[in-house]
C-alpha cells in the first residue's frame, strides 16, 4: 500500500491547504502515472462486466468456450428485445425496484433512528442488545431460513412483497452503521443542543441526520444493491409469478436440460444498470465535505 | 440539619433514578421501531434454532430432541474438521487484504480528481456485477490451459504455474483473491464516508506541527477512522466466516474438500442430507466463533477509545 | 432487562415447538364438494423452458372436464428442492409434488410427506418402467410419469470425416476410448475432439455403479469405481476430451460442445434429445446428422442388439401431499394413473420427453418427430435398456453421494489418484456415515 505518497484529500473548498506543493513537474508526472495506473485498474475491475456484455450478444452456444471468446462473431442484438417479449422483465424490474425503495426506505429511517439510541442514551444492558443485533449477523441464514420461513407462513407473510420488505428491513446492519458513525460525532454538540432546549428526537432530526449524511448515503446505496441482487430471499418466499424479481426471474433462462445463458446475460446487463446510475449519482456525497461543515459553528 | 441532608440525598437519588428511567424510556423509543421488526422477524427464528440444534429435526414434523449429541458428533466429524480449518484458512488471508485493498482505494479516492466518479463506481462494480459472471470469468483467467494468467506467469519465467481452481493447493489462494477483488469496492465505500467525518482542521493542526504524510496518516487518519475501522473489522469477520456464494459458484468446495467451508458444510447437511438439526448445531458453532471475535473486537475497541 | 430476555426465549422456545410439532396445516382448504369440479395443484418447474407439467394438465383436464390441475411453478436445479422442503415444512405445497430426484424419497417419505399409493401402483401398466424404485417397506410412494437413461450420441458427419465406423451397439467402454482417440486424431485439423464428458460425478460412478456386477453404494467398499475413473483420467490425457479443468473453468456446457460440432460423441441422459432436436431447429445447433447408441458397457455380456443393454437414469415422479384435502385424493390418484399410463405417455412424447410407460406407440411418436434420426440401432437404443436408478433409496445415500462428489473432482482435476481418490473415500465414509 503506497500510503507514503497519499495525501488526505481537501475536504471542504474553505480549507484547501495545498502549501506544502511539491514542484511541478513531478507532479504533472506523478498525476499522469496515477492516472494510467487507474485507468489500468478499472479495465482489470470491469472485465468481467465487459464479458457480459459480450456475452449478451452472443448466441447460447458460443457463451462458454473454451478458449474464452472476447467478442461475438455475430452481434445479436435482438436479444435486448427479445427478453422483453419472452418474459415478464417489466414485471420483474418493477418489483424489484419496488422492494428496492421500500426496504432501503425503511432501513434507513428504523436504522439511523435506532443506531442514536445505541450511540447517544444510556441505559442499563444497552450493550447487551446491541450485541444480540450483532449476533444475528453471525448466524447463517441458511441454518434459520426454515423455521423463518415456518413463521413468516403463520403470520400470512410469506408469497407477497411484504415477506421480503419484512425480511430486510429490520437488519441489524443499519443499526450498525450508522450506530458507529454516530460516535464520531462530538457529544459536546449534543450537549449544546440540550441545553439550548432541544429534545432528543429533534437532536438526532436537526443534528444527526444532516452531520451524518455520507454514512445515509453509503447505507442508502448498500441497502438498495443488496436488495436489488438478492436472490435467496425471493427465491424461499416469492412463488406467484407476479411477484418475482429480477434476479428470481433471470434464473427462468435455466432449465436442467437447457439454459439461455445469452439471454441471462442480457438481463443481467438490464439489472445493473440502474444501479450503476445510482450509485454516480450517490457517489457524490462523499466529496462535499457535508459532514464536517456543521461542526465548526 | 441532619434530616435536611438526608431529604436531598433522597431527592437526588429520586432526580436521578426519575432521569435514569427517562433516559432508558427515551433509549429505548428510539431502538423500538427497529426492534420490534427485528425481535418478530429475526430474533425468534434465531432462538428457534438454538433449541432446533439439540433436537434430530429433519425440517418436517416433531423436532426429538437428542441432548448435546450433535455436538459431540461434529467433535468427530471430519469434514466438519476440514471446513472449520478452510473456513479459518480463507479469513485469516482474507480479512488483512480486504481492509488494506478497500483503505487503499478510499484514500486513493477521496480527493479531487478528474473522473472520480467514474473510478469510484468502478471499484464498486464488481460487488454489483452478477456473480455468475464473476465466477465464469475468473475461473476462464486462472485456466491453466487457457488462462492469461498463468500465460503472464510462463512469459515471467515461472516454470510450474499453479493449477488454481483445478488444484487442491491453489484453489483457495484463488477464492481469497477473487473474494478481496469482489469486496473491496464495498468497504471502500464504509471507508469513504468515515473519512469525511474527520474534521479538516485536524490535518491543518497536523501539517503547522511540520508532520509529514505518513505522520498525518499514522497520527490523524487512523485515529479518527477508528469507529469506522472497527465496523468494517466486524462485518469482514463474520462476513468472511459466512462465505458461502462465491464459493458455490467458483469452486463448490473442490476440487475435493480443499475449498470446503462453514456455510456450505451447514447447507449441505441442512438441504442436501436434511439433518436440519446437526446443520443448526454447526451453525451455532459458527455463531460461537463469531461472536467470540466479535466481543474481543468490540472490547478492545472500547478500551482504544479511553 | 434480564427478565424481559427470559420472556424472549420462552416465547421463542414456544415458537420453535410449535413449528416443529406442526409441519403440514392448512394447505388449500378452499376448494370442497364432494362430486363437483374440483382444482388441483401440481408442481413444476421453470415453466417456460420446461413445458411438460403445462402439457400434462392441460391433456388431464381435458379428458377430464371436470377437473382443472393448476402448475404451481418453482425454480430448476437445487432450488426446487429448496423451495418445496420450505413449502412442505410451513404446509403450503399443492397437492401433488414432483419428486425430481430419486434420492430425496427417502427424505419426504421418512418426514411423512408422502401418501401411499400403493393402490395406484397396482393398477398399473407392466410396461411403466421405474415404479419399483418408489418403495420403502413394501409401499409405494410416489408414480413415475418421466423416465430418463444414459444413452451414447454420436455426430455421424464427424465419423464419416475421421474415417471410423459407427458404433454398431456392440461396445464396451474400451472400445469407446479407442474410438475416441481415434476419432481425435482423425479429426486434428477440425479442431474437434472425440468424446465429450461432462464434468457430473454421475457420469462416471452413475455408470460403474450400474453396470458393475456386485457393486453396492451403501458397502463402503468402491473398488468398483477404479477402471471407470482410470478410463477418464486416461481419456483427458490423451487428449480425446477436454479435461476436466478446461470443462469447470471454462464453463463448458454439453450442448454446445456437441451441438456446435466440438465433440464427436456424448454419453448423455435422454433428456437431450428433446434439446437437440429444439436446437437445430432454431440454429443454436449446427446442422448435421446424428444417431443415438446403446450406452457402451462393462464387458461383452450385455453387447449386441440380441441383449438388453444395462445404463442407469432416474425417473421422476409425482407424489401425494398428505395434506390434502380428502374431497380431492380420488382426483389426485385418478391424475397419477394418467400420468403414468397411456395418457400422460403421449402427451410427453410429443415433447420429446421420455415417459415412464415405454412400448412400441411412443417409440413411433419419438421417432416421427421432425429431426430425429430414423437408423435401427437409434431406435434400439431408445427402446432397449435395463436402466437402474442411479442410487439406492437409503438413509445414508445422501451423505455417500456428496463424499464420492469430492472424489470425484479430487480425481479428476489431477488433485488425487485415482487409488488415492477411492480409498480416502472409502476412509470418509466409514469414519462419517459408519459404512464398510
Amino acid at each position: 500500500m503506497a500510503t507514503s505518497t497519499l495525501r488526505p484529500a481537501p475536504l471542504t473548498r474553505s480549507s484547501r491547504p495545498p502549501r506544502t506543493e511539491r514542484s511541478r513537474p513531478l507532479s504533472v508526472l506523478g498525476r499522469v502515472l496515477g492516472y494510467l495506473v487507474l485507468i489500468a485498474a478499472s479495465a482489470a475491475v470491469l472485465l468481467p462486466f465487459y464479458w457480459m456484455v459480450m456475452s449478451s450478444l452472443k448466441t447460447n452456444n458460443t457463451v462458454f468456450t473454451a478458449p474464452i471468446q472476447w467478442v461475438p462473431e455475430v452481434f445479436q442484438w435482438h436479444n435486448y428485445v427479445d427478453i422483453f417479449t419472452r418474459s415478464d422483465m417489466t414485471t420483474w424490474l418493477k418489483n424489484t425496484l419496488i422492494l428496492s425503495v421500500v426496504v432501503t426506505f425503511l432501513q434507513v429511517l428504523t436504522g439511523s433512528f435506532a443506531a442514536y439510541g445505541f450511540s447517544k442514551t444510556r441505559f442499563p444492558g444497552r450493550d447487551a442488545l446491541f450485541l444480540t443485533y450483532l449476533g444475528t449477523i453471525a448466524v447463517p441464514w441458511q441454518a434459520y431460513m426454515i423455521p423463518q420461513f415456518i413463521l413468516f407462513s403463520k403470520l400470512h407473510l410469506a408469497n407477497s412483497l411484504w415477506s421480503i420488505i419484512a425480511l430486510q428491513a429490520f437488519g441489524a446492519f443499519g443499526v450498525f452503521l450508522m450506530k458507529q458513525f454516530y460516535e464520531t460525532i462530538p457529544e459536546e454538540l449534543s450537549e449544546a443542543a440540550r441545553l439550548d432546549g432541544l429534545s432528543e428526537y429533534g437532536i438526532w432530526r436537526r443534528i444527526m441526520l444532516p452531520l451524518s449524511v455520507p454514512a445515509l448515503a453509503s447505507l442508502t446505496l448498500l441497502t438498495f444493491v443488496n436488495t436489488w441482487n438478492d436472490y435467496l430471499g425471493p427465491l424461499v418466499y416469492l412463488r406467484d409469478k407476479d411477484l418475482w424479481t429480477i434476479q428470481l426471474g433471470l434464473r427462468t433462462f435455466i432449465s436442467q436440460y437447457n439454459a439461455e445463458y445469452a439471454l441471462i446475460m442480457t438481463g443481467s446487463v438490464l439489472s445493473v444498470l440502474p444501479i450503476a446510475i445510482i450509485f454516480l449519482l450517490g457517489q457524490r456525497y462523499f466529496v462535499e465535505g457535508i459532514a464536517t461543515s456543521g461542526m465548526k459553528g | 440539619m441532619a434530616s435536611q441532608t438526608i431529604a436531598t440525598t433522597q431527592a437526588a437519588r429520586r432526580r436521578r433514578g426519575r432521569l435514569r428511567r427517562r433516559n432508558a424510556l427515551v433509549g429505548w423509543s428510539f431502538i423500538l421501531p427497529n426492534f420490534v421488526g427485528f425481535a418478530v422477524l429475526t430474533l425468534v427464528p434465531v432462538i428457534a434454532l438454538f433449541y432446533l440444534a439439540f433436537t434430530s429435526w429433519n425440517a418436517f414434523g416433531t423436532a426429538p430432541w437428542v441432548g448435546l449429541d450433535n455436538f459431540t458428533r461434529l467433535i468427530g466429524d471430519t469434514s466438519f474438521h476440514t471446513s472449520l480449518t478452510n473456513t479459518v484458512y480463507y479469513t485469516v488471508f482474507h480479512i488483512p487484504l480486504t481492509l488494506a485493498a478497500s483503505l487503499g482505494l478510499a484514500l486513493l479516492l477521496n480527493r479531487k480528481l478528474r473522473g472520480v466518479a467514474f473510478f469510484r463506481t468502478a471499484a464498486f462494480f464488481p460487488y454489483i456485477t452478477s456473480i455468475v459472471a464473476i465466477a465464469v470469468v475468473w475461473n476462464m483467467l486462472f485456466s491453466p490451459e487457457f488462462g492469461p494468467i498463468n500465460q503472464l506467469l510462463s512469459f515471467l519465467g515461472v516454470q510450474d504455474p499453479p493449477g488454481w481452481t483445478t488444484s487442491a493447493d491453489w484453489s483457495m489462494p484463488a477464492v481469497i483473491i477473487v473474494a478481496t477483488w469482489r469486496e473491496m469496492g464495498y468497504y471502500m465505500l464504509l471507508f469513504l464516508a468515515g473519512l469525511q467525518t474527520i474534521p479538516p482542521e485536524l490535518y491543518e493542526a497536523a501539517r503547522v506541527d511540520g508532520a509529514n504524510a505518513w505522520q498525518r496518516f499514522r497520527n490523524v487518519t487512523i485515529p479518527s477512522l477508528r469507529p469506522t475501522t472497527f465496523l468494517v473489522m466486524v462485518l469482514l469477520t463474520i462476513g468472511s466466516f459466512k462465505i458461502f456464494d462465491l464459493i458455490l459458484v467458483m469452486t463448490n468446495g473442490g476440487p475435493g474438500q480443499s475449498t470446503l467451508v462453514l456455510s456450505q458444510f451447514i447447507y449441505q447437511k441442512g438441504f442436501v442430507e436434511n439433518q436440519f438439526g446437526y446443520a443448526s448445531a454447526s451453525s451455532i458453532v459458527l455463531f460461537a466463533i463469531c461472536l467470540a471475535i466479535t466481543i474481543l473486537q468490540f472490547v478492545v475497541n472500547k478500551r482504544r477509545e479511553r | 432487562m434480564k427478565r424481559s430476555q427470559m420472556t424472549a426465549v420462552g416465547v421463542a422456545a414456544a415458537v420453535a415447538l410449535s413449528l416443529a410439532a406442526c409441519g403440514g396445516g392448512d394447505a388449500g382448504s378452499d376448494d370442497s364438494g364432494s362430486a363437483g369440479p374440483v382444482t388441483l395443484k401440481i408442481s413444476g418447474w421453470a415453466l417456460n423452458a420446461t413445458p411438460e407439467f403445462q402439457a400434462l394438465a392441460d391433456g388431464y383436464h381435458e379428458e377430464n372436464p371436470d377437473v382443472t390441475v393448476e402448475v404451481v411453478e418453482y425454480r430448476d436445479g437445487n432450488d426446487y428442492d429448496t423451495q418445496i422442503i420450505s413449502d412442505l415444512a410451513a404446509g403450503t405445497a399443492p397437492d401433488l409434488y414432483v419428486l425430481k430426484n430419486l434420492n430425496k424419497l427417502w427424505t419426504f417419505q421418512t418426514g411423512g410427506q408422502l401418501l401411499d399409493v400403493s393402490d395406484v401402483a397396482g393398477e398399473l401398466d407392466g410396461d411403466v418402467s421405474g415404479v419399483d424404485s418408489y418403495e420403502i417397506d413394501g409401499k409405494t410412494w410416489a408414480i413415475p410419469y418421466r423416465q430418463d437413461s444414459w444413452l451414447l450420441y454420436y455426430n455421424k458427419d464427424l465419423f464419416d470425416a475421421a474415417g471410423v465406423d459407427y458404433p454398431d451397439g456392440s461396445w464396451t467402454w474400451d472400445d469407446y476410448a479407442d474410438a475416441a482417440e481415434t476419432l481425435t486424431a482423425g479429426l486434428g485439423d477440425q479442431g474437434a475432439k472425440g468424446t465429450y464428458q461432462h464434468s457430473w460425478q454421475s457420469l462416471v460412478q452413475g455408470f460403474a455403479l450400474a453396470q458393475t456386477p456386485d457393486a453396492d453404494l451403501l458397502s463402503g467398499d468402491y473398488s468398483y469405481l477404479e477402471p471407470y475413473y482410470q478410463r477418464s483420467v486416461d481419456l483427458q490425457d490423451a487428449g480425446a476430451q477436454q479435461t476436466y479443468g478446461t470443462v469447470t473453468t471454462s464453463s463448458l456446457t454439453y450442448q454446445a460442445e456437441f451441438g456446435t460440432q466440438k465433440a464427436a460423441m456424448l454419453p448423455m441422459g435422454s433428456w437431450y434429445i428433446g434439446t437437440l432436436l429444439a436446437q437445430q431447429e432454431n440454429g443454436e445447433a449446427d446442422d448435421f446428422s446424428w444417431g443415438i447408441a446403446p450406452a457402451p458397457q462393462f464387458d461383452d455380456s450385455t453387447t449386441g442388439t440380441d441383449n438388453t443393454p444395462v445404463t442407469f437414469g432416474d425417473p421422476t415422479a409425482f407424489g401425494i401431499n398428505p395434506a390434502i384435502d380428502d374431497a380431492k385424493l380420488d382426483a389426485a390418484k385418478d391424475f397419477l394413473t394418467w400420468v403414468a399410463g397411456e395418457g400422460g405417455a403421449t402427451v410427453l412424447s410429443e415433447l420429446g420427453v421420455t415417459p415412464a410407460l415405454t412400448n412400441d406407440a411412443v417409440t413411433e411418436t419419438f421417432f416421427g418427430l421432425d429431426g430425429m434420426p430414423a437408423d435401427d440401432l437409434s431406435k434400439f437404443a431408445f427402446s432397449t435398456h435395463d436402466t437402474r436408478p442411479e442410487n439406492p433409496v437409503a438413509a445414508e445415500t445422501a451423505s455417500v453421494q456428496s463424499i464420492l462428489n469430492d472424489a470425484h473432482s479430487a480425481i479428476m482435476s489431477g488433485s488425487s489418484s485415482v487409488a488415492d481418490g477411492i480409498s480416502e473415500a472409502e476412509d470418509r465414509v466409514a469414519s462419517e456415515v459408519g459404512l464398510g
